[in-house]
């Protein structure tokens, strides 16, 4: 493997006790795309953190074109050939600046131009830049005036102008549509032309269809399958990175009789097909799919967080259409939000305070909150649940991260709700505390409709009567838990297949 | 015999004439045609009580004057005060009013407002410049004077407090008579120094002046040489109940400070000041002379005036107009003056 | 046992402070201990105590109000406007005063909620507006009874009674006209204040929102409402202020009031400290307010000349700084 761009061999990376990067292998290919797949978690970030120089491996050795790469930080490794466009456009933009300051950025940062700017040479420069890339853009526009687009083409052309070995897309599409992201594979086309060695990270499928060469699967911190023989073996790789060990499930499928929540062709994103569905009562529904399929859309849109754009929602056959999460929750409709950290845990706030956060109005005397009614709820909540701790005062920070969301959680079952919503409700948990979770909601799962959000089939598996798949923002399956047809199931998250883009002769 | 001391100063300003019955008489050149005439008063501090009277002064002595006055607000910022003489300079102004500011920063804009042929006084600032006349209110005399009455009135032997804040200049030069008097009377004793100007200022010197009475209920005299000063030591003396035992003296008066020292029982005895109007009109009386080619001296002092509790309330005095009626010296001064110049009606 | 020791510190540093503050000024400065000394540190305390009780509510929730200052000085001048110009009796002074401040407030809120202007800008540009426009009606002057109108007349009102009364009453504790009236309404408010925001609803809702806005609002709560509410209570608070301040000079003095702002804001964060809570919260703010002024009237009985009395207030806010942000996490950190 002497011609790689990048070689990556037995990475290592560690935070605390927790060992995200097991010894990862990679290699890439100067001329070619490589796509990397993971799941939430599975040490995607870490792994390319770890290449541009923002993190130091713990072990495990780089080498760069046949020389060793440890690259100190980030301008050390972008010096060094190895050139990252982040997921977030505007962390590659100056916004306020216009496009040829933006594409000259780094020659203004490595001052071997003086003291002044020349503004004529400096977008007589940016022109060529740009016209190499096949931009064509007002030099004099500011960058923010742009749209989603062009804002990720100057990154990426902004990258180029340091002529990288290696090329990083983190997630390039997530914000552009279908005709912006052509473009942006166009654009691909031509710099694998120039013998640029790409590492794509994506969860659609079109795109991967579109660009990938080659697939390499992470699955919690290491790599869990390689696919680089043609055809490309798109569900494979899907399964590699969901998996698929089969637990020894143990759920009495209850199908319920009474229709609690009904959508009648809701349309929840532009462009998608309208979802008609029914959840009953006492049913759990698990939604599956890969990001961006639109279940965080669906799951919002249920709680009042955003609009449909079309369709009707009933609930018990009364229309609903909640305009806030105030109005929804007064209906006793409950969304426990994925990303506990930034979305449910009030960090300054005891075990009780937060577990009773939103019916405070519950344990209150008059406008006077009842200490003693909020610890008596909490700590029954406590115990059936199982949180383990030493006191309902103990402050949030001190639970471990399992127990943290079995009090998030725990925070909506303590009043009747008609409708639950879990978005991610494992996430970050353990496999015990995971099982506590899941036995609970099914325990409690009578006189309402639960609706769970999951990326992993596995969990999937673990806690629904029904397994309903989402892809391009709207449903392409069901599945009953007891008849799990897995391939198929596969099949439907994947997506069906795109258009053959000639890429593969 | 200090009407006296300030005509001989201002010797070229010709003889005193009676209040508001001045009429312009073959007014020199450029004054034959006051419209043609376009002053500018170029100010440093501006809000408050004093600045707002100064102005009114320069506007009605400029009115009468019939020449055109612009005025210029740096609201304290002294490179901007600088920037804006040179803007006058630019409007082709005949003359400046340079109204406080620091003599670093308005030295070298001053010198270049002579160069350019334009007249310039300023006013309580030291510009360091032979060809602009200062023009003062003697805090020094406001300072003297008020503790010359505090002397009459309770003896040269006295525990007193004082509230001082070194560092600003009028302030300082009253602190010159306190201590000139402590000096001369050794009977007199500083049982407790004072003052802040965190604001509102009568405010936070009451917090401390209640403190130091406290803890020095031997005070018997409060010299507080500024009326914002004067204010909070009447307020603490009123809390502390210390009114009828005490007498407080200070320099600047306001409406609001009338009221106040004719409060029944009130401890504020006495003020020494000097009208801020009438010193905005010698302002622009002296630039007058310059511009007809005059000279108002180097020196334009406009005297103070001692103001009594007993004087207010013998005259049923309620305002400053009322005080200006009862107390001619305070509503005109004698200064730089000529028959040529008219005086603002009253 | 080092645990301890840093946890009592942390708990009980201030407090103990505050005790041997006093016990010193007893000893060295005569006179400093007794109910007359007291009832003045609490009134010095008290205008900066109500504006910093306020500023306290928008801290909870996160955020800042550099109005509070500009407010009290603006209900100042209105009340000297609405009772020596235009003559109104006590309670239309008042009520006017409170309604600036209460829709001040609000401004503030709709500009950091519904424009999205940062907390520190909106209140910042409030701050210049309110200096502004209180000296707009009097063309600078300050307000008192004589002066004269810009259209020649002499204003005739007065400050009434009443109105004195609220910043100049003194009740009868123990002795005589001990227990100025600025103080019980200080008192009152910071009561009321520590009860909302530490045994309501409505005031856990507001921690939470200043901890975690997204997930307060994820769980239902109006977070806007809340900030709205917040910010005008802090206006509200302010020209309570202000109308004490009135009542106690008897005239609209124009100032900018940046010095209450400063000096509330030092005891809403000295109250940081106070009990480790390390947040804002009511009952550390008055305790912080009073530390301030203990610290002042003692050092003014002792003669220290006004600047040292600006470097201790800082030295106090820096200790208490400190206090809130390396000893409470060193003491969280070692909790886990």
């Amino acid at each position: 493997m002497s011609d790689a761009a990048l070689h990556v061999s037995g990475l290592k990376k560690s935070f605390g006790r927790n060992r995200v990067l097991r010894g990862v292998d990679v290699t890439l290919a100067p001329g070619s795309v490589t796509v990397l797949m993971g799941a939430n978690g599975a040490g995607k970030s870490t792994l390319v953190k770890a290449i541009c120089g923002h993190h130091r491996a713990d072990g495990g050795q780089m080498t760069l074109a046949g020389r060793p790469f440890d690259p100190a930080d980030v301008a050390d490794a972008i010096s060094r050939g190895v050139v990252t466009v982040h997921q977030s456009i505007d962390d590659g933009v100056i916004p306020d600046l216009d496009v040829a300051n933006n594409l000259m950025l780094d020659r203004l940062v490595d001052g071997q131009d003086g003291l002044f700017v020349r503004d004529r040479r400096l977008r007589a420069e940016a022109s060529k830049v740009a016209a190499e890339m096949g931009l064509t853009v007002n030099m004099r526009t500011r960058v923010s005036d742009l749209p989603v687009a062009d804002r990720q083409m100057i990154a990426i052309a902004r990258a180029m102008v340091r002529a990288p070995k290696v090329l990083i897309l983190d997630e390039p599409t997530s914000s552009l549509s279908a005709t912006e992201a052509a473009r942006l594979f166009d654009l691909i086309d031509r710099l694998r032309a120039q013998g640029v060695a790409i590492l794509y990270i994506s969860h659609r499928m079109s795109d991967i269809r579109r660009v990938a060469e080659r697939i390499v699967v992470m699955r919690d911190g290491a790599i869990s399958g390689v696919f680089d023989t043609r055809p490309l073996d798109y569900e494979a790789a899907v399964t590699a990175m969901l998996g698929h060990r089969m637990n020894e499930v143990d759920i009495r499928q209850r199908t319920g009789t009474t229709p609690l929540l009904e959508l009648t062709e809701l349309q929840i994103r532009e462009g998608a097909a309208p979802i008609t569905l029914t959840v009953r009562d006492g049913e759990v529904v698990a939604f599956v799919g890969l990001l961006g399929s639109g279940k965080s859309r669906l799951a919002d849109i249920l709680s009042g967080l955003s609009h449909p754009l079309g369709g009707i929602m009933r609930i018990n056959g009364t229309r609903y259409a909640p305009r806030s999460v105030e109005e929804a929750v007064g209906k006793a409709v409950f969304l426990s939000p994925k990303d506990r950290g930034t979305n449910a845990v009030i960090p300054g706030f005891d075990i009780a305070d937060n577990m009773t956060l939103p019916f405070l109005r519950g344990v209150s005397l008059g406008p006077f909150l009842s200490t003693r009614r909020q610890h008596k709820r909490t700590g029954d909540m406590v115990e059936r649940v199982g949180i383990v701790c030493q006191s309902v005062r103990d402050g949030i920070g001190t639970l471990s991260g399992g127990n943290q969301q079995k009090v998030m959680i725990a925070r909506w079952l303590l009043e009747p709700a008609q409708v639950l919503l879990l978005d991610e409700p494992f996430q970050g948990v353990d496999i015990g505390a995971r099982r506590d979770i899941g036995r609970h909601i099914r325990a409690t799962a009578q006189g309402r409709a639960t609706l769970v959000f999951l990326a992993e089939i596995d969990e999937a598996l673990e806690i629904a009567d029904r397994i309903v798949v989402m892809n391009e923002g709207t449903i392409v399956g069901e599945h009953i838990s007891d008849a799990i047809n897995l391939a198929a199931l596969v099949a439907d998250i994947t997506g069906p297949d795109g258009p053959e883009t000639g890429l593969h002769p | 015999m200090l009407r006296r001391y300030f005509i001989t100063l201002t010797g070229a300003a010709g003889l005193a004439l009676g209040a508001g019955a001045a009429i312009a008489q073959e007014a020199p050149a450029p004054f034959d045609a006051p419209q043609d005439v376009t002053i500018a008063l170029v100010r440093y501090l501006s809000t408050g009580d004093f600045f707002q009277a100064y102005l009114s002064g320069v506007e009605t002595q400029a009115e009468a004057l019939g020449v055109n006055l612009r005025v210029l607000d740096s609201r304290q910022d002294a490179a901007l005060q600088a920037d804006m003489v040179d803007q006058a300079i630019a409007l082709g102004v005949d003359g400046i009013i340079i109204q406080h500011g620091l003599t670093e920063s308005m030295r070298d804009a001053a010198q270049r407002a002579v160069d350019a042929g334009i007249e310039v006084v300023a006013f309580d600032v030291n510009v360091e410049n032979d060809a602009i006349p200062q023009i003062e209110q003697s805090d020094y005399l406001l300072g003297k004077l008020a503790l010359e009455q505090a002397i009459a009135d309770n003896g040269e032997s006295f525990a007193a407090g004082y509230v001082y804040v070194p560092g600003i200049a009028p302030l300082d030069r009253r602190h010159v008579a306190w201590e000139e008097v402590k000096t001369a009377h050794p009977g007199i004793t500083e049982a407790a120094r004072i003052g802040t100007l965190d604001n509102p200022i009568a405010n936070a010197n009451a917090n401390q002046a209640r403190a130091a009475l406290q803890a020095n209920p031997t005070i018997s005299v409060f010299f507080a040489p500024y009326n914002e000063f004067a204010k909070g030591v009447k307020i603490a003396a009123d809390e502390v109940g210390m009114s009828a035992d005490m007498s407080i003296y200070s320099a600047d008066i306001s409406t609001a400070d009338i009221a106040l020292m004719r409060e029944p029982g009130s401890a504020w005895k006495a003020t020494v000041a000097t009208n801020p109007a009438v010193v905005g009109e010698v302002s622009v009386r002296a630039l007058a002379l310059m511009l007809a080619g005059q000279d108002p001296g180097a020196s334009v002092i406009v005297p103070p005036t001692l103001i009594t509790q007993a004087f207010l309330n013998d005259q049923d005095i309620r305002n400053m107009e009322d005080l200006g009626e009862k107390m001619p010296q305070f509503q005109h001064a004698d200064v730089a003056m000529a028959d040529w110049i008219a005086l603002p009606s009253r | 046992m080092n645990d301890k020791i840093l946890n009592f510190a942390v708990r009980y540093g201030f407090l103990i402070l505050l005790v041997g503050l006093i016990v010193y000024f007893s000893l060295a400065a005569p006179g400093f201990f007794g109910p007359l000394s007291a009832a003045f540190v609490l009134q010095s305390v008290a205008v900066t105590g109500i504006l910093a009780l306020g500023v306290t509510c928008t801290l909870v929730v996160d955020g800042f109000d550099l109005s509070i200052g500009a407010v009290a000085t603006s209900a100042l001048m209105l009340s000297a406007y609405s009772m020596v110009i235009l003559e109104h009796p006590t309670i239309v002074a008042v009520l006017l005063c409170l309604g600036m401040g209460a829709l001040v407030g609000l401004l503030n809120g709709l500009l950091i909620v519904k424009f999205r202007v940062p907390d520190l800008l909106a209140t910042l540009g409030m701050m210049f507006l309110l200096i502004g426009v209180q000296r707009i009606p009097t063309q600078g002057n300050s307000i008192a009874t004589g002066m004269t109108l810009s259209d020649g007349t002499v204003a005739e009102g007065t400050f009434s009674a009443a109105f004195l009364w609220l910043g100049r009453h003194r009740f009868d504790v123990f002795i005589e006209r001990l227990l100025p009236m600025p103080v019980v309404i200080f008192v009152v408010i910071a009561v009321v204040i520590w009860l909302f925001l530490g045994f309501t609803r409505h005031g856990r809702l507001m921690y939470a929102i200043g901890s975690n806005a997204r997930a307060a609002s994820l769980v239902g709560t109006p977070v806007n409402r809340y900030k709205i509410a917040a910010y005008m209570i802090s206006g509200v608070t302010a020209s309570i202020g202000g109308i004490l301040l009135a009542a106690r000079l008897g005239r609209g003095d124009i100032a900018s009031g940046n010095n209450l702002l400063l000096d509330s804001v030092a005891a809403a964060l000295i109250g940081f400290a106070v009990l480790g809570a390390a947040r804002p919260n009511a009952f550390g703010t008055a305790i912080g307010a009073l530390f301030v002024g203990i610290l002042l009237q003692g050092m003014t009985m002792m003669n220290a000349p006004y600047y040292t009395q600006d470097f201790v207030k800082g030295a106090v806010l820096v200790a208490a700084l400190v206090f809130t942000f390396y000893l409470s996490s060193r003491r969280s950190g070692a909790g886990h």
